[in-house]
């Protein structure tokens, strides 16, 4: 019936139904259009697609627009601006020009303000891996995998600040309250596990990022979803039996209220929303055994714990590196449940000064990157190879970034790096990436992209194009606009692309 | 006619080929009269063009002029020849355009914002190149330059191959014959919907049975059922009928004794009676208010990484909800919350900056810039979605894609509230003549003790001095007071210069007085203040908090430079002052930063500063006491001047007190500097500059360039709340309509652009429209009518023949059952458990422990006392922490606008209504209350639950097993179960 057609895309599982045989004959004409929908992107107009979501199973398998070449996703998200320089981007000019003033870097103004000379990394860069990629001694272990990265070192942000550069690098806008890449990609394809959340965001033992919920919040997306946070210490809230009720009285009671139900729903046949209310109830029963099961790290092999740096003791580093290898871990499991996407969060909002949480580096970068480094390298590490090795990076899609770089001067007066969203680095591993491969470059000394510049943007497009999806056409209606996670931007990075 | 903007000049025509330059200007008004008022035909359009022309014609010597200073020259001989043929554009013309051009200049892309798709865009030209073809003058037509490939590297088209000879000899023959582009009727839109007047239908004669159907809303809805063969249900019966009115129009159940009273109440205006009682009850505005603050994306914290909380942001929410009790008329609240400093209600503007705000500021010019851009672009586009159903922030970098709104009336919104500054200000009270009198009397009285105790210091420094002339020297610099007394000098200006400190130099507050004891320094007063510089990277030190009314040091001003540093205060108009206050840190926490050797200077015209005070009279030394001068007195000299020091705390503590309200954030306005149109929205790019206005389609605001600031508020205001405006009364009624049924008419609720949908029952929309202006704008008018209509009256079960044809009930065959929202889960959790504290307005409760630090973080309470079982609108809303309980159930943030609610249905919700401290403990409240109201007989605790909770007994099936599960799981597992009922859960 032709009643307006702006129908909400969790309204009504009648809705829903009504709108599947459209939906169906979309899909079959995107798989006509070839893997990556190129040929759509150049004949047929635009139009948004918006995935049509069954209210009963909100996140319920749903196919991409064209031939995915990874199914899941993990993105490594190191808060507070993780410095290319002391890390992945080698630039032999920065250490030969050593503590001269940067050209031009005199009349900038970064944003804490002055620049004071250039300065090389105080860790050295080695060639690794066979492709003999040069990685800082800082992160040693995740530069011996360089043979399975792609590098993208042109990236450039907008904004120099962390809550902006947080929320843009895992939201596609700077400001508060859009919907996370991993509430877009939920959105657009479900999850094949039913009985774990679709998206699950793993917060650092230290805390959460200075955006906080940004990272992981739907936005103006259904909560359904909305990323799932939790770890091994911090468990999922209301998840757990309560303290003093018995499994039998606890089933019992679930079965009582069952019964109501659906005693209620037979006033009301084929009400799908009351049907799918009691099915969520069932879903939260299998999640109850799930979670704890996925998120019960005892039994890893003592091995796999000592991979990953889980037994980490002796300090109050070591003690962090073990609660981060043990974040690890529970990714890797996720990942091996089938979870869609999941989001494991490296360094937290600033307590105890800027830095010490986090990789914000303004002032004492030496002392504050050797712990960041050595919580981050091992345990990372160590997940890449354990994914490798179990076979699932090839469904699987690893991003690593950051908010924005740093600059490559030390600040006026100070042994530490300002922000610098001109240019950084971020890399891609896995399924459906060019591996090794370095794309794009900053100038001589690392201060702004220059060669195949990448926004963020492209950045996003390019992971969305892995998951199958048109970057240009997932969308969202919201508030009298046809919302994307590229706002109206982005260009998909086709050299990263796996052949 | 104006011409808009300057034009930028493009290209240099060598002399000799220098054609007679006639300009052509596009009339974008006459083109919009075209295209939106179908009332003017188009050959009175085209009458207006030709005046344009000639005007233009006119106008051409000037731009003539502006061409021979620009760069580039153009070898004009490389151009091919015009055609000499009669060129027609449907058949020559067109064709190229769309084959060569509009893939990159048309509907989807705007490479260099030019399109080439209409003849308005077509003849403009884009963001270079203006104007791109002017007609009878192809050799000076940008167009024509470029698709020759006269512009090195900018030869079109870019892509595929290039024009031929031909083809260009064609625009150029077409252009040179004075580029007719005809009106393809077919191109020319009709007139929006939205944008047509309202116009009342009168009411269709619809049968319902064999009865004519008497209300407006059930005739026009049973008018659009009938097409579909469909009719209105039965009347629901009385107890949903109450049930479901308390939860649409208050968000709570009705009481067992109300559901009681209603249903055995047989006096034929029972109903009437109902709805009249339901609107009255202040639970009605808590109800609906949270529906507003949803559209005004309020939250209570800053929101970004620092997400510090705004203590006394909820003056706006108490605005709202007195406001709708009030049943405020709706033209009133709208000017109240755009320009209420005006309308005499402060805290309505609570709305301009109830949104995020970044306070992480930095040195780094483009971050401010595009920070401030922000922080417009949201009040400009929640002012246009809530009030006019318009996607203003559209058009921020390019004309709207959609809608008739150009970019340069973005801007022109834009400098509407280019002055609105995110900020607490003081509520003014309502000034009586007896407050100025006594205000009066209490300033004459303290200005008469500070002179006396002028005296007693002068005579203390000369005790010290022993006589001497010139030495009589006030005490020592300190960290948390300093006081310049000076005769009264007019200023606009006063600078405060420090020569010497220890490190970077901060003050935290500096207090300029006029003779009436006002501090005419506060930002709320308009002042604004500059600096030499402030320290980056710390958000607790701006330039801002020189001036806020707020003091300490984590709210200072701190310099970028050691020693050094400025600071101005600019006063909107002169003023007389007398009295300078002015601290490091008035909490006494820091004596760091003090400004050790300084001077302030006041100015009446810029730049003509003269001395008023200085440190040169000051006692030396570092930690010194304001009161040190007391010891050279004699022991009865001191005392009466102690006692006159405390007097004057007290009378300028009263003063204050007399003068101002409380605080709260509700934004201070200033008279900002111009606004310019940026080139896709990059503050950096800044194209002519833009009078404050409206949407140009939509009429016009008369604003100067330098329009007062408060002054721009209020013509926007008044303008959006104009009864003719042919959006504002039809985007609130549907909102209305929206809460009321669950999905507006429109249901796309802030979009009533071309992008949104259109009104499922336009003739109903209309004349609901009309009514609400009708009736004063009455909010509670609609809503009455609306609940009086068995549209709303009906039952919401569901009919096979409904369910074929129209499964959602958009046309409302059935009351259209839906969950309730997260807020009135939990107050209706609350009510059934006893525990509901309806004490109104005020702070709100928070549901989150704060850790406080630079950056605040926020963690769930699991422990709750009775402050926390108030409504959930009075939660204290923190961006990015969504409640740990009723989050899932899609609360928004605050974040966005959030014009319509998701409803999801996941297994966290479940979870948390099933296992949450908040409803095991709630679920034993329900538990206690059972054994006190209905004795310990458990069919009798059923039927009291049952009452409670879903306004009804329950049947034998339910009592009989509920029975059974009080007996064998307890009464507290018979309570949590209820509560996750679906029959509790949604409204029916």
């Amino acid at each position: 019936m032709a009643l307006p057609e702006r129908i909400h895309p969790f309204l009504n599982r009648r809705a829903f139904l009504s709108h599947s045989a459209t939906a169906l004959s979309a899909m079959a004409l995107t798989q006509l259009l070839g893997r990556d929908g190129l040929l759509a992107a150049e004949t047929a107009r635009k139009s948004p697609i918006r995935p049509k979501i069954d209210p009963a199973n909100p996140n319920a398998v749903r196919q991409p627009h064209f031939a995915a070449r990874a199914k899941q996703v993990l993105m490594i998200f190191s808060a507070g601006g993780c410095s290319h320089l002391d890390t992945f981007d080698y630039k032999p000019e920065l250490i030969k020009r050593h503590g001269q003033p940067m050209p031009g870097g005199d009349k900038l103004v970064t944003f804490q303000g002055a620049q004071g000379a250039l300065n090389k990394s105080p860790w050295e860069f080695r060639p690794r891996g066979k492709c003999g990629k040069m990685v800082s001694d800082l992160v040693p272990r995740l530069g011996d995998l360089a043979d399975e990265m792609c590098f993208i070192h042109s990236l450039k942000g907008k904004t120099n600040t962390h809550g902006p550069g947080e929320n843009f690098m895992n939201t596609g806008f700077t400001l508060d309250g859009f919907p996370s890449m991993g509430a877009w990609t939920t959105y657009a394809l479900g999850s094949a596990n039913d009985n774990l959340p679709a998206y699950v965001a793993i917060p650092d033992p230290r805390g959460v990022p200075q955006s906080a919920g940004n990272c992981w919040n739907p936005g103006f997306l259904p909560a359904a979803f909305q990323g799932t946070d939790f770890n091994a210490i911090k468990p999922l809230r209301n998840l757990a039996r309560p303290a003093g009720i018995s499994p039998e009285k606890d089933r019992a009671t679930r079965e009582f209220i069952a019964r109501l139900n659906q005693h209620h729903l037979a006033g009301y046949p084929g009400d799908t929303e009351l049907a799918a209310r009691i099915s969520s109830y069932e879903l939260a029963a299998n999640m109850q055994l799930s979670v704890p099961e996925v998120s019960d790290i005892s039994t890893e092999p003592a091995h796999v714990l000592k991979m990953y740096g889980a037994d980490a003791t002796g300090n109050r580093t070591q003690e962090i590196k073990a609660g981060y290898a043990r974040n690890c871990i529970l990714a890797r499991r996720l990942i091996e449940k089938g979870v869609r996407f999941v989001q494991l969060l490296n360094g937290a909002y600033q307590v105890g000064g800027e830095g010490t949480s986090n990789w914000d580096g303004h002032k004492v970068l030496k002392s504050q990157y050797t712990v960041h480094g050595e919580v981050l390298d091992q345990p990372t590490a160590a997940l890449l190879s354990d994914l490798k090795q179990r076979g699932l990076l090839k469904d699987t899609l690893v991003v690593w970034c950051t908010e924005f770089g740093r600059m490559p001067t030390f600040q006026a007066g100070a042994s530490g790096r300002d922000h610098n969203p001109s240019g950084f680095t971020g890399w891609l591993a896995g399924a459906g990436v060019k591996a090794p491969f370095s794309f794009g470059a900053t100038d001589d000394f690392g201060y702004k992209a220059v060669e195949k510049v990448a926004t963020v943007y492209d950045f996003h497009a390019t992971i969305l194009q892995i998951l199958g999806l048109d970057h240009e056409r997932l969308s969202f209606y919201h508030n009298g606009i046809e919302r994307r996670l590229t706002d109206v931007h982005g260009e998909v990075i086709k050299e990263v692309l796996a052949a | 006619m104006i011409m808009s903007g300057i034009i930028m000049p493009q290209f240099t025509i060598q002399e000799q080929h220098l054609l007679p330059n006639l300009c052509w200007m596009p009339m974008p008004n006459q083109m919009r009269i075209e295209i939106f008022r179908p009332d003017v035909s188009p050959a009175e359009a085209r009458g207006g063009w030709l005046t344009s022309m000639l005007v233009c014609v006119a106008l051409s010597l000037f731009t003539g002029l502006a061409r021979a200073v620009a760069a580039p020259v153009l070898d004009l001989t490389k151009l091919p020849a015009a055609a000499t043929r009669k060129v027609d554009f449907v058949k020559d013309i067109q064709p190229i355009f769309e084959k060569s051009c509009q893939s990159c200049h048309g509907a989807e892309k705007q490479k260099g914002s030019y399109r080439l798709d209409s003849m308005e865009t077509a003849f403009k030209g884009g963001e270079n190149y203006t104007p791109a073809i002017q007609p009878t003058n192809s050799a000076g037509s940008p167009l024509i330059h470029l698709v020759a490939g006269l512009v090195a590297d900018m030869k079109m088209p870019q892509k595929g191959d290039p024009l031929s000879a031909e083809q260009i000899g064609l625009l150029r023959a077409w252009i040179d014959q004075g580029a007719i582009w005809p009106h393809d009727p077919k191109s020319v839109k009709p007139l929006h919907w939205a944008l047509k007047p309202v116009q009342r239908l009168p009411m269709p004669e619809v049968m319902l049975g064999k009865t004519k159907i008497s209300n407006p809303i059930d005739a026009f809805i049973a008018t659009k059922l009938a097409e579909k063969k469909l009719s209105h249900a039965p009347v629901a019966d009385r107890r949903t009928f109450i049930r479901r009115i308390y939860l649409v129009m208050h968000g709570l159940p009705p009481t067992p004794e109300e559901v009681k009273q209603f249903v055995n109440d047989t006096r034929p205006d029972a109903v009437d009676k109902l709805i009249d009682r339901v609107l009255a009850s202040a639970r009605y505005g808590e109800r609906w208010a949270r529906h507003w603050l949803d559209v005004a994306r309020y939250a209570e914290s800053n929101g970004f990484e620092t997400n510090h909380e705004r203590a006394n942001a909820y003056h706006y929410r108490d605005y709202v909800i007195q406001s709708l009790n009030g049943d405020k008329p709706y033209d009133q609240f709208i000017k109240e919350q755009i320009a209420g400093d005006a309308f005499g209600s402060d805290a309505g503007t609570g709305f301009l900056v109830a949104g995020a705000y970044d306070i992480v500021k930095s040195p780094d010019i483009n971050l401010t810039l595009m920070q401030r851009q922000d922080e417009l672009a949201d009040i400009v586009n929640t002012t246009g979605t809530a009030f006019l159903g318009l996607t203003l922030g559209c058009a921020r970098c390019h004309d709207h894609k959609f809608d008739p709104i150009l970019q340069k009336d973005y801007y022109a919104v834009q400098a509407v509230f280019a002055g609105v500054n995110f900020a607490e200000r003081p509520m003014r009270r309502k000034q009586s003549e007896e407050r100025e009198k006594e205000l009066a009397a209490l300033q004459a009285e303290l200005t008469a003790k500070e002179s006396a105790l002028a005296t007693f210091k002068q005579k203390a420094a000369a005790a010290k001095s022993g006589g001497a002339p010139g030495k009589l020297l006030r005490p020592a610099i300190n960290a948390r007071l300093n006081e310049e007394i000076f005769a009264p000098v007019e200023a606009t200006a006063v600078r405060f210069t420090i020569l010497a400190s220890s490190g970077q130099p901060g003050i935290d507050e500096l207090e300029i007085y006029d003779g009436q004891g006002a501090n005419v320094a506060l930002a709320s007063a308009g002042t604004k203040p500059t600096a030499s510089g402030t320290l980056a990277g710390h958000p607790i030190h701006q330039l801002e908090h020189l001036n806020d009314g707020q003091t300490g040091n984590s709210k200072s001003w701190i310099s970028d430079t050691a020693g050094r540093g400025w600071v101005q205060l600019n006063f909107p108009a002169k003023k007389q002052i007398q009295r300078i206050v002015w601290s490091r840190d008035r909490n006494g926490a820091f004596a760091d930063r003090v400004a050790t050797d300084y001077r302030i200077e006041a100015a009446l015209e810029p730049g003509k500063w003269t001395e008023i005070a200085s440190s040169k009279d000051h006692e030396s030394g570092g930690a010194s006491d304001p009161n040190g001068f007391l010891k050279h007195l004699t022991g009865a000299d001191a005392k009466i001047a102690r006692d006159l020091q405390e007097q004057i705390r007290l009378g300028r503590a009263q003063t204050t007190k007399i003068s101002d309200g409380q605080r709260a954030w509700i934004g201070t306005f200033s008279q900002p500097r111009p606004t310019h149109r940026l080139y896709r929205g990059d503050p950096m790019q800044q194209r002519e500059v833009v009078a404050p206005g409206a949407v140009t389609a939509l009429g016009s605001l008369g604003l100067a360039l330098d329009e007062p600031e408060q002054q721009r508020r209020v013509k926007l205001a008044e303008w959006i709340a104009n009864p003719k405006n042919p959006l504002t009364a039809r985007v609130m009624v549907n909102r209305i309509w929206h809460y009321i049924f669950g999905t507006g008419l429109v249901d796309t609720p802030s979009d009533f652009g071309a992008n949104g949908s259109q009104p499922l029952n336009p003739a109903l929309l209309d004349w609901l429209a009309d009514e609400f202006v009708q009736s004063g704008w009455s909010v509670k008018h609609v809503q009455k009518l609306i609940l009086l209509s068995r549209t709303f009256g009906q039952s919401a079960a569901p009919r096979p023949e409904g369910m074929a044809v129209d499964a959602d009930a958009r046309l409302l065959w059935r009351f259209p059952p839906r969950r309730l929202e997260a807020e009135s889960i939990r107050d209706c959790i609350l009510a059934a458990s006893g525990a509901l504290d309806l004490r109104m307005g005020g702070p709100g409760f928070t549901l989150q422990r704060k850790e406080a630090d630079n950056v605040d973080r926020y963690f769930p309470k699991e422990k709750f006392t009775t402050n926390e079982f108030r409504r959930m609108v009075y939660l204290t809303r923190i961006r990015q922490e969504q409640d740990s309980v009723f989050g899932a159930f899609d609360c928004p943030s605050g974040n966005q606008v959030m014009p319509r609610r998701s409803r999801s249905n996941t297994p966290l919700q479940a979870l948390n209504l099933f296992n949450s401290n908040f409803v095991l403990e709630q679920a034993g409240f329900l538990a206690t209350r059972l054994r006190r109201e209905a004795s310990e007989d458990a069919g009798e605790q059923v039927t009291r639950a049952f009452q409670l909770m879903v306004g009804r007994e329950p049947d034998p099936f339910e009592r009989k097993e509920s029975i059974a599960v009080i007996r064998d799981l307890g009464l507290d597992a018979f309570c949590r179960a209820l509560y996750n009922t679906s029959e509790f859960l949604f409204v029916f």
